[in-house]
């Protein structure tokens, strides 16, 4: 955890920074009349101090030396590829609307798991966007967005 | 309006159809969710919360109580049976339940879950009554510095019981004051931290946040490794405990309960730091404390109490003086006020009909519970058995579809996507989320107390400390970050951690 504790209180002291200065340029008042930035001028100055104090703690701490790397030993391109792809959906269903994005969304979710079976991925696909639909279009109300087809 | 008129109102409430059907869909769905792992009950309350919009805000909060309460059973079947905690308040349940099971005495174990369950939760609701009240009267005198106090306590508390580094979970709380300041200011009205984006103007939605950090990452960590269980099928018979168990069990019933309650109304507390102190406390006073971890029927029946007496009292702040303990009862503060009502001390004496209703809901949900979910077993096994590679794209449609449909907003899906993978990293670098949420929603309230102190008392922060309430709470609030420093609290703090994992 040594390394993790290092690097993640340094990416928090540079949140702290960039909030601190952000919060002095919109006005930080006077204890009298606070200004808008006065909450989060406080709150980022003691993020900072405690992430300088958890990045001498952990520079302090005995480390273990053969801690795996973040990533090793996990399916990482699982995770990317799933984040991808739901990436480009957030992008493209307001253009192509709720039933098409979903239904080639929920193909390329069942496949990542399921590569032989393309058929059996297709019509669950296919069920799981027609039920969700049914279910909060029509029954609930939810409104999807209907793109350029119309559906 | 006394209790017993109080009752019969609230009960004429809860019997209007929809609330009774949303009493009943709200404990099924919860079970549901608290068998599966992946969505939890904060982030299925943020998916029914946009369907409920049309609906009347006691239907809705109903709605929603009904979940938080399934979910507290649903783990507990799961968690026995199966020995997969579908909820981190259901995490002590294993321990002896799953070996209850395979000794032969799942019916039993199940049994005193319910029972316990059952018992906790009308206790819990005869308190909520008793406390929620008198205590929402005294608030009425609160002014900004306690209320600036109190929320400030909350978060210290909510820091001091996380489960990793007290550090950490300092930071998390500050970093959701800053993202709860994002948007427009509530004193001058100008935006802030928007960085030119539109949308960012109301701010960062508790919807997309709460998804992401809970939900899309739980599935992150998730597909990170194989996704194959075990199932084991255990047989199941005499799901009515003996009288034997009964008379083991009614102490720890007993002492659950009361443990529950007071970690629930505790700001920080909810179900399951009760469940893990529970489940200590038993083991402690036990005059065979061997035979925990090997079957022990209080094992059970102790941490199960827990956890449904803190679900009921976790209502009692949010309630009465408008302050949510607890990342779930910040989804239920969020709903009121999408529903245009502002919890705090007036709400009891504005909207009865929503207190008592709640209140009723809560003994009928308790009731249908007991009565629906130990016949269902066998469909909630079922619904175990169905293989991760087909439940995680539903579990990642249906956080889209409740991110999606509160604003109609792709943006929010953005938010959710960019938090999951925030909320993974914090799971793998040892951050938690709830002080983080905590703090989040509390943030925008605990600025504008803050601020209001501050021009009342033209800038002196001594007044914190000359008010009785505010200095008390402040105190207390000081005394626990110090005994964090204490080496036989790290000491504690480490053996939790090895207790934990």
């Amino acid at each position: 955890m040594k390394t993790r504790d290092q690097t993640s209180s340094l990416f928090w002291l540079l949140v702290s920074i960039l909030v601190f200065a952000e919060s002095l340029r919109i006005g930080v008042g006077t204890v009298q009349n606070p200004g808008m930035g006065f909450m989060t001028f406080g709150a980022s100055g003691i993020l900072g101090i405690l992430s300088l104090s958890l990045f001498l703690q952990a520079c302090v701490r005995k480390g273990d030396l053969r801690q795996k790397p973040l990533l090793a030993g996990t399916m990482w391109r699982r995770i990317l590829f799933v984040l991808l792809v739901l990436t480009v959906y957030a992008r493209v269903m307001p253009v192509l609307g709720y039933l098409i994005t979903t239904f080639v969304l929920m193909t390329l979710l069942f496949g990542i798991l399921e590569k032989k079976r393309t058929g059996f991925v297709s019509l669950y696909a296919l069920a799981a966007t027609f039920f969700t639909y049914v279910v909060f279009s029509k029954w609930l109300n939810c409104q999807f967005p209907q793109g350029l087809f119309g559906f | 309006m006394d209790f017993s008129a109080g009752i019969i109102y609230g009960f004429q409430v809860t019997f209007q159809p929809i609330n009774f059907l949303f009493c009943g869909a709200g404990v099924l769905v919860g079970t549901l969710v608290g068998v599966l792992p992946g969505i939890g009950p904060a982030g299925a309350m943020a998916l029914l919360l946009p369907a409920t919009f049309s609906f009347s805000p006691t239907s809705t909060i109903i709605l929603l109580a009904g979940i938080y309460y399934g979910v507290q059973y649903g783990g507990s079947t799961t968690s026995i049976l199966v020995k997969i905690p579908g909820e981190a308040s259901s995490v002590m349940t294993c321990i002896d339940g799953h070996q209850m099971a395979r000794q032969g005495r799942a019916g039993p174990a199940l049994g005193i879950a319910a029972w316990g369950s059952f018992i906790a939760g009308t206790i819990a609701n005869v308190g909520l009554m008793l406390v929620a009240i008198p205590l929402a009267h005294a608030a009425l005198r609160l002014g900004p510095p306690e209320y600036f106090a109190l929320m400030c306590t909350g978060l210290i508390i909510v820091t001091y019981l996380a489960q990793g580094s007290v550090l950490k979970a300092i930071m998390m709380g500050l970093v959701g004051i800053i993202l709860g300041s994002v948007g427009l200011d509530l004193i001058t009205g100008f935006p802030r931290f928007t960085f030119g984006i539109n949308e960012l103007t109301d701010g960062v939605g508790i919807v997309p946040l709460v998804m992401g950090l809970f939900g899309i990452s739980e599935i992150l960590e998730n597909l990170e490794g194989s996704l194959e269980r075990e199932i084991f099928k255990p047989r199941i018979k005499n799901l009515w405990p003996s009288l034997k168990d009964w008379m083991e069990a009614k102490w720890a019933i007993a002492r659950g309960s009361v443990i529950g309650f007071l970690l629930g109304i505790l700001p920080g507390g909810g179900a399951v730091i009760a469940t893990f102190v529970s489940y200590a406390v038993e083991k402690k006073i036990s005059k065979d404390p061997e035979k925990f971890g090997k079957g022990a029927i209080e094992g059970v029946a102790g941490p199960e109490s827990a956890n449904n007496a803190a679900a009921g009292s976790s209502l009692i702040p949010l309630l009465s003086l408008g302050i949510p303990p607890n990342p779930i009862m910040a989804i239920f503060f969020s709903a009121l006020i999408i529903h245009g009502i502002q919890p705090g001390p007036l709400l009891i004496r504005q909207h009865p009909e929503l207190f008592w209703g709640l209140v009723s809901s809560l003994y009928l949900g308790n009731a249908f519970l007991l009565i629906l979910n130990l016949p269902l077993i066998g469909i909630w096994i079922k619904v175990l058995e169905i293989p991760y590679k087909i439940l995680f794209p539903m579990i990642l449609l249906f956080c889209i579809i409740g991110v999606y449909s509160m604003n109609n907003l792709s943006f929010d899906l953005y938010i959710m996507l960019f938090f999951g993978l925030v909320g993974w990293l914090m799971r793998k670098f040892g951050y938690e989320g709830a002080p983080l949420i905590l703090a989040f929603v509390l943030g925008p309230m605990l600025e504008n107390a803050l601020r209001q102190s501050l021009l009342i008392s033209q800038g002196n922060f001594l007044i914190f400390f000359t008010r009785p309430i505010s200095a008390v709470a402040l105190g207390f609030a000081v005394l626990l970050l110090l005994t964090t420093l204490l080496p036989n609290f790290k000491k504690r703090r480490q053996q939790y951690d090895q207790f934990h994992e």
